[in-house]
């Protein structure tokens, strides 16, 4: 036997006219003012992990940036006050590898996004051998950086490198590590023959997330290749430039193995940014554990107001039906 | 069924978290108490035998020793029935797996490679006392005792501070000697003569001014066979402090007043800072002036680019650790010189780079007693016959007994030899006399104080910058730094 069920609207429904068809601009809903005990015990098992890896370290850091830190013979932290903040804070090397490190990080993100944009225009409108291509073009993001490193350096030694042969070939003479003037734009390079491919893969996917009919119907508007890509393509790729931006950002912040392997730092600090300093303080010089920390916080930092900065220029107007909430 | 109402707040739940964070954060921990000597079960009485089975790692620099004991740990797992993992890079690294395992109380590394100034020196608390295990009657005792081993180099590479402890065993010997190719200065020595009025040869009359003035000859007058006459390690690394420092020294300039003497037992209280003396800022004036007469990629070199250079045919001459005579052979071989590095207005210097293993003193039992095991049979005179005669490169002995072997006294005028780097003994036992050899300051703060050095000089080389004003800042951060 079954048993009908009836489908038919309640009396006073009635059709949604055209403007309500329309997203519509929601509220968020206010999240409750308190956690509810079951609610915390439930979450209580992720909360305690979360805690383990990150509030633990971080609070860590945070008394050691008070303190001075032995660790040989049990770890011990002799609270200091503010000695490290004011030690690292007042140290002009400091800033000059902070000043060093933003022009490096403003190089390197430019490059990486302008030449991996091009790159993925490209492999997009290849047709044929694309993922040939692609394998090829990807093939340095998949060495260990500590390699790529080793490889620039022995590339461009003036005794064997192949690539310092060819500019001496070329009348140019100079040792590009040797000179502080050339050093960090060597070391850049370098970086961004690594990550230019990531960068190229991941605005490969955007591109190809672009609807086509958004695309036909500029070109049935009459609108030309730069003005689809300026007007349209990249408007609609922003989410996924963000996630590059963001990607990248994160990295070129803790940028260290290719300067460790070519230049280790030098010469004359030209390539001394932030990452190398705090190595410097925690792992070479004795019992400075308090600098090192205090370095990192400021790094944790000024990742943090990166972070907010792109997505407040990326983000905000990339709010769709998910974004809306569910009201 | 009922649920509480109860709340946090989320203010009240950070505060919860960071709370508990702290309190696992603080507490610390503890160790010390001296060396044991434990005896292990297995053998049957062999004492070689009694940690058989047991696996210990070895962590060093990537040095040729080094090297030349990882090809040839056969003999020792046969003796002891010990396996050994042996773990090579560069000292950087070596001093931070260091610096990380001594803190974590645990022992990843057994054995480890003990540069005096950048491991020994700030962390002698991270390495046991042998003493009790050398004077233990549970092991086969070190032969030749410890008087075979070169006594400096027993101070200065197995003692910190106090006397009474022995941190480590003197391993290898690296010293900076003068290496020159005796092909070109036979080609070129006539004419150079003739020109230059002295002979230019690198011995022991050279000078400084002299070693400087043959690199302008060549560079002016060899290209043909030579790309420049001289290279240096200056890159910004702890080689610039070492080639620096051979000229500061020779110039009459130390880092601190107690001078030389900080180079054998090490010191807490080294007095002050000198290095900015007006011997200090003529050294500086000069190795500024000698590096503009070097191959320009100099100031990418540390001392293995320094050897690559040199074996690549691209230098006529340069200071170096005696132990890349080895590869020198291999590429030239007859055509290399050794000799005593230039004299400075004060005296001639080479400086000191040997360094001792030790153990890590957070090793117990079988760990402890087949590392210890290991440490006396690395630094045994037949292990070091062994490695003197390595493939791979191999050191140069640390105990007077096997520079007087018959077939190794028999080896030093021959070339090629089947021990490579015994052709440079005449010239680094005189090095090693009192008053050639450099040794550099054991202080804790050392590692730091190196970075100052090769920082500002690395400023100087590259920027220009004025002597004076280098030094009187490499005395500025020094002073903060012992602060």
């Amino acid at each position: 036997m079954s048993v009908g069920i009836s489908k038919a609207p309640p009396a006073t429904a009635v059709a949604p006219s055209p403007a309500d068809r329309r997203p519509r601009r929601t509220r968020r809903r206010r999240p409750p003012r308190g956690l509810k005990t079951f609610e915390f015990a439930m979450m209580a098992p992720a909360l305690t992990l979360l805690s383990v890896l990150s509030w633990i370290p971080f609070v860590i850091l945070v008394a050691m940036s008070f303190a001075k830190v032995r660790t040989l013979g049990g770890v011990s932290l002799t609270f200091t006050g503010l000695d490290n903040w004011t030690a690292v804070l007042g140290d002009p090397a400091v800033w000059a590898s902070w000043w060093r490190s933003l022009i490096y990080f403003v190089s390197i993100v430019a490059l990486e996004m302008l030449l991996g944009l091009g790159a993925a225009l490209v492999l997009h409108r290849l047709l044929r051998g694309r993922s040939l291509v692609l394998s090829i073009v990807l093939l340095p993001m998949f060495l260990a950086p500590v390699m790529v490193g080793l490889l620039g350096r022995f590339m461009l030694d003036s005794t064997i490198g192949l690539y310092a042969q060819l500019l001496q070939a070329a009348g140019l003479d100079a040792d590009l590590l040797a000179s502080p003037a050339t050093a960090l734009p060597v070391v850049a390079s370098i970086d961004v023959w690594q990550w230019t491919p990531l960068v190229a893969l991941i605005l490969l996917a955007g591109l190809s997330s672009v609807p086509p009919s958004t695309l036909e119907a500029a070109t049935v508007d009459g609108a030309g290749y730069f003005r689809t890509l300026v007007s349209i393509t990249l408007p609609q790729m922003r989410p996924i430039i963000l996630v590059a931006l963001l990607v990248r950002s994160m990295d070129a912040i803790r940028y260290f193995d290719i300067v460790t392997a070519t230049t280790n730092g030098g010469p004359a600090d030209a390539t001394k940014i932030i990452p190398l300093k705090l190595y410097e303080y925690a792992f070479r010089f004795n019992n400075q554990l308090g600098k090192a920390a205090v370095l990192g916080l400021t790094m944790l930092a000024f990742s943090i107001v990166l972070a907010r900065l792109f997505l407040r220029f990326f983000g905000e107007r990339t709010a769709g039906p998910t974004q809306g909430g569910d009201a | 069924m009922a649920f509480s109402t109860d709340a946090f707040s989320r203010r009240q739940l950070l505060w919860g978290g960071a709370s508990i964070a702290a309190a696992l954060a603080l507490p610390g921990c503890s160790s010390g108490g001296g060396t044991d000597t434990p005896k292990g079960s297995a053998g049957g009485g062999d004492p070689w035998k009694q940690f058989t089975g047991t696996t210990i790692n070895f962590i060093s620099e990537n040095t040729s020793p080094s090297a030349a004991i990882a090809a040839n740990l056969a003999p020792f797992e046969q003796l002891t029935g010990i396996t050994v993992k042996v773990q090579q890079m560069e000292l950087d690294k070596v001093v931070e797996k260091c610096k990380l395992d001594f803190s974590s109380g645990t022992a990843q590394n057994h054995v480890i490679y003990a540069d005096p100034y950048q491991i020994l020196a700030p962390m002698a608390d991270g390495l046991a006392d042998l003493r009790p295990l050398l004077d233990s009657g549970n092991y086969p005792g070190v032969e030749g005792g410890l008087d075979d081993f070169i006594s400096t180099q027993l101070q200065a590479t197995g003692t910190f501070i106090d006397d009474k402890k022995v941190f480590a065993l003197p391993y290898d010997a690296p010293t900076m000697i003068m290496h020159y190719r005796r092909d070109l200065f036979e080609k070129y020595g006539d004419r150079a003569r003739a020109d230059l009025g002295f002979d230019p040869t690198p011995s022991d009359a050279m000078t400084w001014q002299q070693y400087l003035a043959v690199a302008r000859w060549f560079n002016q007058n060899a290209r043909k066979d030579v790309k420049y006459g001289i290279g240096a390690q200056a890159k910004q690394h702890d080689s610039l402090q070492c080639d620096f420092s051979n000229v500061l020294w020779a110039f009459g300039g130390d880092y601190f007043e107690k001078g030389q003497s900080l180079g054998l037992r090490g010191s807490d209280d080294p007095g002050a800072v000198t290095v900015g003396s007006a011997a200090g800022v003529a050294a500086a004036t000069f190795y500024r002036e000698l590096l503009s007469a070097a191959h320009p990629s100099s100031t990418t070199w540390d001392w293995t680019g320094l050897a690559d250079a040199f074996v690549a045919g691209e230098i006529a001459m340069c200071p170096n650790w005696h132990e890349f005579a080895a590869g020198e052979e291999k590429a030239f071989p007859g055509k290399v010189g050794y000799a005593l590095l230039p004299k400075g207005p004060s005296r001639r210097a080479h400086i000191f780079g040997g360094t001792g293993i030790g153990i890590n003193a957070n090793a117990k039992g079988d760990e402890l007693g087949a590392a210890w095991l290991f440490v006396n049979w690395a630094t045994s005179p037949q292990t070091q016959l062994m490695s003197l005669g390595s493939k791979v490169g191999g050191g140069t002995p640390t105990r007077t007994s096997v520079y007087g072997l018959p077939e190794v006294k028999a080896e030093e005028g021959r070339s090629p030899s089947k021990f490579p780097n015994i052709r440079t003994a005449q010239t680094v036992l005189k090095a090693w006399q009192p008053e050639n050899i450099g040794l550099r300051p054991k202080v804790s703060q050392w590692v730091e104080l190196d970075t100052i050095i090769f920082t500002e000089l690395s400023k100087m080389l590259t920027q220009n910058a004025d002597p004076a004003a280098t030094m009187a800042a490499i005395q500025q951060q020094m002073q903060k730094a012992m602060q």
